[in-house]
């Protein structure tokens, strides 16, 4: 329809530019028009007074404005208008075909019945005309796109069978396989799934500098029927051995809505956690969240599924896996204590049934002893509090009991901030009548490191009972977690005994997060606030009176030591060491390229640029490797390295960082590299991208249905061997049937109006 | 005329009677228990408990024993105090000014987790006595028994110890264990008499010859029942300010005491 008003494609006004042939200056015909436009408005409205009396109103502007119309277009067609564009030479050029193979084009929902598949309906479009329409005017080379991009002679023989779909890697191979090639355009006929995540600037940028445009057929169904898809599972990768472990999955679904399922956490065959969830609206991310124990030291690898509903046409997208270090080194925190008290002790003993956590104490039993307990050896904490920064950094968190900051110098109360600053460990500070406002630590340095303004003067340490209660943030988060379900871990805390006494934290500073409160008779006080500072974190413990929790409920009752547990664990768990080994995405797909990055700090936790950095991988079958480590510039203490995980399968990374002769650090990485399981996911078809691809290159999105145009249009492009056609304007059906309707629209009005 | 002297005579024998019953019942009691409304972070708790000589028990303070105190409240509450003094000079513990008398009928006890338990061989416990006491120890509480004496006393005290814990053993100390250093190191510990020994200069009571420094342990091989056989540290307590009495004794008694509470509030 288009071309028979405007005589041409319309890619040719797309991609042309317009131009006037006429001998005359454009700036001539513009001041004809203004001339022209003025002249016939002076003359209207010089008779205007003559005319009859129908006309004299807004009808004279229709009239000078349909005039006006007409004498431009006029004027226009004189300088004689034509479009200029790009034409690829015929039979100088050739076309890439680019037939995406990869499983997912396997999917029968393509073609007029719908029950095609993607690749035989591709197949189907260009056997029935697209290929032999190319071919009249331009040499097509045909290739088979999945992790990369091969040439086919025939299109025939090609199976849906592929692992992985590149399309960013294999347009960046053809850009470099036929740099000396005039290729005119590519075709990518494709159902868009890449399972890289989309096309990179610097494959859009190579593209761009041969003008090459990229023409995308989209394959499959834009929207399934009805199916669960696993989204992303939101995991640490790093955990203490039994551990209790946050994950947030999230998910969509289509055809289910109000539906129910179960979410599962597995390890092998042992399920970690389950969950039953309703399933939301079709289409929309639904995020749950599961708590599951990260169980003995080792590495796991923990598979998340939704249960397959009936009739759901994928059930391989409804699970994926994460790996999981899990640790079997102890944690180590310094527990400062001055005096001795039941909270002491009780914390002691939750800690002791933790293997994974250890405290150091050291108590002030009279005003000149020190009773240390949990050392390792007998020269340990011998001089009470640390003075220097590498005896304080060798612990992971650090908690303050019942005791004065003037019992600290102003050097320790230093070393304090720089512990939870540099070092990044946690700071935890509880209740007590030596504690925060009455233990002077209002007044300290440290208090820039507290997550509360504690209140002036002091007095705010009362031997009464309180109660505690979750706050929205609490109830979300690990730390204050007994129960599993959220609503009776809620309850559960209501319920609790009684503390013996409470603090006056006072209040929260921005933010910090208030996680419970105490409910002191009819006043509420925040019982514990964390906050993170540098790269570590605190927390105030408002009470020393939870030892009640312990010895008020039935023996057995794990509640006190739990919370206790996982508070200790929060406090230390992700203190950092020396060497930090990390990598963006610890599960490969399809593609084993790994960027590793280390950053590395010496004893005192000062950057060391100057540290020797190599990484030991061993991977399946007996794969291993010395990779040395490069310095970051301008990133003091980081390194990188780059490496390729040839083979699907585990893999462990130790990267060891030295000075001279000393060891500084080392830390252990795992991934994983999986083949084949991306196109199993995100298996609708990807038209965004598609669309995305071919407007950014210059091309032009296509549906299967339309691509009986795509031979003819294909050829304006700017790249390959091309010649730039001027096109005259002036006879285009169109501007014969403007004319015509200016004239008789002006003359139909006038009699209407009874002018005439 | 002599109704009037008959009624004189029935009002002055009710009234002397009376004044009998009411010496007597002074006498019976003993000290009252009081309780405190100070609040502190610790509390000296003193177990009271049936006795098996025939008591009334606890809440009446009516069993005779010695010189006439129901058995648990022997050398109540002057020990009490005395060691508190103690107690409150020697550390940073806040330890309240007066005693807490606890019993094991209610769950009160669970607020208190150090108690302190005299003339043990005399306890009794009924099974739900013996099962809130198992699980007053095993969820962090810590009781230190003292003041009973030779070969007798003790088959007494285990009797109701067996109710308490039927296996878990009892084992004599070492000079090394924690408990004789965690405040005082406690190397050379000696036997502590009674205030008997100011009378008799004898350090022994019955045929309890030699100090015994027992203890129970939890799974953990914390001690939670610190068992000091053929001594008598709440007499040396209780007698530390009479010049009468030797000081060395005294003072053992007190080291022994605040070891035993330091590591009761530590482990």
């Amino acid at each position: 329809m288009f071309e028979f008003f405007f005589k041409y494609p319309i890619t040719v006004f797309t991609k042309g530019r317009l131009v006037l042939l006429g001998a005359w200056p454009g700036w001539v015909l513009l001041l004809l028009i203004v001339a022209s436009v003025a002249g016939l408005g002076w003359l209207i409205w010089r008779r205007l007074p003559e005319a009859a009396p129908k006309m004299q109103t807004w009808r004279a502007g229709v009239v000078w404005l349909l005039q006006s119309l007409l004498v431009t277009l006029v004027l226009v067609l004189s300088w004689q208008p034509a479009i200029t564009v790009a034409e690829l030479k015929s039979q100088q050029n050739l076309i890439a075909v680019l037939v995406d193979d990869s499983r997912s084009m396997a999917i029968a929902d393509s073609g007029s019945d719908g029950k095609t598949a993607r690749e035989a309906a591709a197949v189907r479009s260009l056997n029935d005309g697209i290929l032999a329409g190319l071919q009249t005017r331009f040499q097509t080379r045909v290739y088979r796109m999945d992790s990369g991009i091969a040439r086919v002679e025939k299109v025939d023989g090609m199976q849906a069978t592929a692992s992985a779909t590149h399309i960013n890697d294999g347009l960046k191979q053809l850009v470099a396989e036929t740099a000396d090639l005039p290729v005119g355009a590519v075709v990518l006929l494709s159902d868009g799934g890449e399972n890289n995540g989309g096309i990179d600037l610097e494959t859009i940028s190579a593209l761009r500098n041969r003008r090459l445009p990229v023409h995308t057929v989209g394959f499959g169904r834009e929207q399934v029927g009805h199916d669960v898809e696993m989204d992303d599972v939101s995991v640490a990768s790093r955990a203490l051995a039994d551990s209790r472990m946050k994950a947030t999955v999230s998910f969509h679904q289509r055809g289910y809505a109000g539906g129910k399922t179960t979410l599962v956490a597995k390890d092998g065959d042992k399920a970690l956690a389950s969950k039953d969830v309703t399933l939301g609206a079709d289409g929309a991310i639904q995020t749950e969240t599961m708590f599951f124990n990260a169980g003995t030291a080792g590495v796991k690898r923990v598979q998340f599924s939704l249960e397959p509903l009936g009739g759901e046409e994928n059930v391989a997208n409804n699970a994926t896996a994460r790996l999981v270090s899990v640790s079997g080194e102890k944690r180590r925190i310094l527990y400062v204590e001055g005096e001795p008290r039941w909270e002491y002790k009780f914390i002691r003993r939750a800690a002791d049934d933790d293997h994974s956590m250890q405290i150091v104490s050291m108590l002030r039993t009279t005003e000149n002893k020190i009773y240390r307990q949990g050392i390792s050896d007998p020269a340990e904490l011998a001089d009470g509090f640390p003075v220097k920064a590498e005896d304080l950094f060798r612990y992971d968190g650090i908690i303050i009991g019942s005791v004065e900051a003037g019992y600290f110098t102003p050097r320790q109360q230093e070393l304090l901030r720089e512990f939870v600053d540099r070092r990044g460990g946690g700071l935890l500070f509880l209740g007590g009548r030596f504690a925060l406002a009455d233990g002077g630590w209002g007044a300290s340095s440290v208090t820039e490191l507290l997550p509360t303004f504690l209140p002036n003067g002091k007095n705010t340490f009362h031997r009464d009972p309180a109660t505690a209660q979750l706050t929205a943030a609490g109830a979300d988060s690990a730390v204050m977690r007994l129960l599993d379900d959220p609503a009776k871990n809620v309850e559960r805390w209501k319920k609790l005994p009684y503390m013996m006494d409470y603090q006056d934290a006072g209040s929260p500073k921005p933010g910090a997060t208030v996680l419970a409160e105490m409910n002191v008779g009819r006043a509420r006080l925040p019982l514990l606030v964390t906050q993170n500072y540098g790269r570590g974190r605190t927390a105030v413990m408002a009470t020393s009176g939870t030892w009640r929790w312990q010895m008020s409920q039935a023996l057995g009752d794990p509640t006190h030591d739990m919370f206790w547990q996982q508070l200790l664990r929060w406090v230390a768990a992700d203190s950092p060491g020396r060497v930090v080994a990390s990598m963006p995405v610890q599960r490969l797909m399809d593609d084993g390229r790994v960027r590793l990055t280390a950053t590395v700090r010496d004893k005192e936790y000062v950057p060391a640029p100057d540290a020797r950095v190599v990484a030991h991988v061993i991977g399946p079958e007996g794969a291993s490797a010395l990779v040395d480590m490069r310095p970051v510039p301008d990133n003091a203490g980081t390194f990188q390295a780059e490496w390729t995980a040839e083979k699907p399968g585990s893999y462990v990374t130790e990267v060891t960082a030295g000075r001279g002769a000393d060891e500084l650090g080392r830390d252990v990485l795992t991934f994983e590299r999986t083949d084949g399981v991306a196109e199993n996911f995100h298996t609708e078809q990807n038209r965004e991208l598609l669309e995305k691809l071919s407007s950014q290159t210059g091309g032009r999105y296509w549906k299967a249905d339309e691509l009986g145009r795509l031979p003819r249009e294909i050829s304006y492009s700017e790249a390959g061997i091309s010649v730039r056609d001027t096109k005259e304007l002036w006879n285009m059906p169109i501007v014969f049937l403007v004319l015509l309707g200016l004239m008789s629209g002006q003359w139909m009005l006038r009699r209407k109006w009874g002018v005439i | 005329m002599k109704v009037v002297q008959a009624m004189l005579v029935a009002v002055v024998a009710v009234v002397f009677c009376s004044a009998v019953a009411a010496y007597q019942r002074v006498a019976d009691w003993g000290y009252q228990p009081e309780q405190s409304n100070v609040k502190a972070e610790f509390a000296w708790s003193r177990l009271s408990y049936t006795s098996n000589l025939g008591s009334s028990g606890y809440g009446g303070y009516g069993g005779y024993y010695g010189r006439g105190w129901a058995t648990w409240s022997r050398d109540y509450p002057k020990a009490d105090r005395q060691f508190l003094i103690a107690l409150n000079r020697l550390t940073r513990i806040e330890g309240r000014p007066t005693e807490q008398v606890v019993n094991l009928d209610s769950d009160d006890i669970f607020n208190y987790p150090w108690v302190y338990a005299v003339q043990v061989q005399t306890w009794s416990f009924t099974d739900e006595e013996a099962k809130r006491l198992r699980e007053y120890l095993l969820k962090g509480g810590f009781l230190m028994v003292d003041d009973f004496h030779g070969t007798a006393d003790w088959e007494n005290f285990m009797n109701g110890m067996r109710q308490v814990f039927p296996d878990r053993p009892v084992e004599d100390l070492e000079n090394k264990d924690e408990i004789f250093h965690v405040l005082y190191d406690m190397d050379d510990r000696f036997q502590v008499p009674g205030e008997q020994y100011i009378r008799t200069g004898r350090t022994y009571e019955k045929d309890g010859y030699v100090a015994k420094w027992r203890a129970i342990r939890d799974d953990h091989g914390r001690i939670v029942v610190a068992i000091c056989h053929n001594m008598h540290l709440g007499d040396a307590w209780e007698w530390a300010d009479d010049p009468e009495y030797p000081e060395q004794f005294a003072s053992m008694a007190f080291r022994v005491g605040l070891n035993y509470i330091v590591y009761g509030m530590t482990h």
